[in-house]
């Protein structure tokens, strides 16, 4: 096997990786964004009381945790057209994964809540704070600090994610790749370049919950 | 002040408080003592609302604490402190005695940030306006509570354990706030093992056993004369230190 | 409103009538996931012992390769496997490719989990162990293992739950596993609610009592 690499060709075609590149980050950051949405409001309702509330967000997060991305996504994309909706693949993607990662970013902010100890909740009660503000002044500020390391793990999950959306045509970093592999017929340098390209933003991720993990230890006299 | 009238109270099949009738009056400082298990510390955490009841009435100045309508503005008259302080760990000691008069008595922040001042000296804090929970010992982070209790100006405080979850060296600094509380006029009820406190403030001792009031008499009855023989019984154990 | 429902009934029916490709789909998931689970398994349990292990060397180069096939997609890595390891001469289909990469990645997130459980138990039992004479083969069997395996298995069964849901993937180079039954189903009825709908039952079968287990399990701590 060859496995000397035709760094010209690559050279030649970094433009297309560039472009696939940036929609990646694109739509992993959008995605991020609308997971977020999705997770607190979802979170946020499995935390009420009656029943009504909380039975849809809980069925949520079991459907999604249950089923695979993939076929959430064919699931809209062949889907939605029925209702009338047509959008760009990329927004059907969008949508699809703010909902799959809503799902677990659920989990993330209701396990950040849930692990403050319950003294907190009652000594705010005992002082006559509304629920409201007990959430907003003293829950929330302190739950926040456990989040951040699961969510951006959320994050790396969502760049990796976000290379479905070649198997419906969009122009991202997997599908730059193929291009590289299939119509140049060079494989090894179109996956090859892809892979470094994906594992530049995981190590730069890591390195934001590494620095996020020294920050958190230096704060923790406070 | 507080009046409990047939209290009834189940945890599933536990039957935790059983049919608690005490009263206590304005000014009045009232101890709870009683083996673990008896129901001392349900029992204060009923009159402010944390522990709900089942059956019977609890009237706190003169409003009825199952009525879940008023329960916040009862909570504001209502001082309550913590065996495990509770203190918010993500704001400075100034930030923690002023957070509910703000919000909750929605006093303007500079009164507030003056009125917490003068209370944090009061309880010899006076040097720690600005440190965090994480850097006090347990002693001042519970005189710290206090204070926050004491900032809205509270008609009745409650103290479940206050020092239970302290060093030993650490109990008489706030045993000594306490002390100077009740020597204030200060309507109180607190649940505690320390006897000395009792003995030296309390208007009325009561001792609880497995959910029920056993006996309720003044300090120097209780300690040299108890009528009960239950009470003869947890005081020989818990006065031989 | 009437002529909606008899319609949804008769592609409700048409999708029936697909029922051996849809079987068959899941029957391929099932057999490429437990491959996946199995093979991965092992070989990521061994991985994940010599990860945690005091040689430095081996640590860090087990650590790299892990961190390479956690860090990229596994349609890429799929890709990888379908497009290139052909070229070293090796005869391989779809369901072979599927299986391959499966089984890597599963071993490589594996190889994380067994570690992390290794490491979480304390020293001093392994220094206790150590000074009443215990060899290093048997500390491992009998004190490390059973400690570590309390800790590790409610994030093992999560982990299977993820192969499952990582082998749609593998419809991507033409295995015909459930979501690619879905595929083939919705172009002759192009009702992809419907379809997929019924794709998704077929997962949540197979996922559900493994997360509602692996949930269970970590409530026992």
């Amino acid at each position: 096997m060859n496995l000397s690499l035709n760094f010209r060709v690559i050279g030649e075609t970094l433009p297309d990786f560039l472009t696939g590149l940036t929609a990646t980050v694109t739509i992993s950051l959008a995605a991020f964004v609308g997971a977020l949405v999705v997770g607190v409001i979802a979170c946020a309702m499995s935390l009420q009381t009656p029943r009504y509330l909380r039975a849809p967000a809980v069925v949520y997060v079991d459907i999604i945790r249950a089923t695979p991305l993939l076929a959430q996504l064919y699931f809209l994309y062949f889907g939605l057209p029925s209702f009338g909706l047509m959008m760009p693949e990329i927004m059907v993607g969008i949508i699809a994964f703010s909902l799959n990662s809503g799902a677990y970013v659920s989990e993330i902010v209701r396990s950040g809540i849930l692990s403050i100890p319950r003294g907190q909740l009652e000594a705010s009660a005992a002082s006559g704070m509304s629920y409201l503000q007990q959430m907003r002044l003293i829950i929330l500020p302190q739950a926040l600090r456990p989040m951040v390391s699961p969510l951006i793990g959320q994050a790396i999950v969502l760049v990796k994610d976000s290379s479905l959306l070649s198997l419906i045509s969009v122009l991202e970093l997997t599908r730059a790749g193929q291009t590289l592999a299939i119509n140049r017929f060079m494989p090894v340098e179109g996956l090859a370049t892809t892979a470094v390209c994906y594992l530049i933003i995981y190590y730069g991720l890591k390195l934001m919950a590494y620095a996020w993990g020294r920050f958190n230890q230096v704060g923790a006299t406070r | 002040m507080i009046k409990f009238s047939g209290l009834d109270k189940w945890f599933g099949d536990h039957h935790v408080l059983q049919k608690i009738d005490l009263d206590v009056a304005k000014g009045e400082v009232v101890v709870v003592c009683g083996p673990s298990g008896s129901g001392k510390s349900t029992l204060i955490r009923c009159v402010n609302g944390l522990e709900k009841y089942q059956g019977g009435s609890l009237v706190v100045d003169g409003i009825s604490v199952g009525d879940s309508a008023n329960l916040r503005r009862l909570r504001m008259e209502l001082g309550f402190v913590f065996q495990q302080f509770n203190l918010y760990p993500h704001k400075t000691a100034l930030e923690n005695v002023t957070l509910a008069l703000i919000y909750v008595r929605k006093l303007p922040r500079q009164e507030a940030i003056a009125r917490g001042k003068e209370l944090l000296r009061k309880v010899g804090l006076g040097d720690k306006f600005d440190s965090y929970p994480a850097q006090l010992s347990g002693g001042q982070q519970q005189r710290v509570a206090i204070a926050r209790s004491l900032c809205m100006q509270p008609k009745i405080m409650l103290f479940d354990e206050p020092t239970s979850a302290l060093d030993p060296e650490m109990i008489n600094e706030v045993l000594d706030v306490m002390v100077g509380l009740a020597k204030d006029g200060m309507t109180m009820i607190v649940v505690t093992h320390e006897m000395g406190f009792a003995r030296k403030v309390a208007d009325r001792v009561v001792f609880m056993d497995k959910g029920s009031i056993v006996e309720v008499s003044e300090p120097e009855t209780f300690f040299t004369a108890p009528k009960n023989e239950r009470t003869q019984e947890f005081l020989s154990k818990i006065l031989r230190h | 409103m009437n002529e909606t429902l008899i319609f949804l009934l008769d592609q409700i029916k048409s999708v029936i009538q697909f029922h051996p490709v849809i079987l068959k789909g899941l029957g391929m998931t099932i057999v490429v996931s437990l491959i996946g689970i199995v093979v991965g398994g092992i070989v990521g349990f061994a991985l994940g012992v010599g990860r945690a292990s005091s040689y430095k060397a081996l640590s860090f180069l087990i650590g790299a390769y892990t961190d390479i096939f956690r860090g990229t997609p596994v349609l890429v890595q799929l890709f990888v496997v379908y497009f290139i390891l052909p070229q070293a001469g090796v005869e391989l289909d779809s369901f072979t490719a599927g299986a391959i990469a499966l089984s890597n990645i599963s071993a490589c997130f594996v190889s994380e989990i067994v570690a992390s459980g290794i490491r979480a138990i304390p020293v001093g039992q392994l220094e206790a162990a150590a000074a009443s004479g215990l060899s290093r083969f048997q500390r491992l069997r009998l004190i490390m293992l059973p400690q570590a395996t309390r800790m590790i298995v409610p994030s093992l069964v999560g982990q299977f739950v993820l192969l499952v849901k990582d082998s749609s993937v593998v419809s991507a180079i033409g295995l015909l596993e459930l979501t690619r039954s879905g595929w083939i189903v919705v172009q002759s009825i192009p009702n992809g609610l419907l379809v997929f709908s019924v794709i998704g039952v077929g997962y949540f079968v197979i996922c559900y009592p493994m997360l509602y287990w692996s949930r269970k399990l970590e409530k026992k701590h």
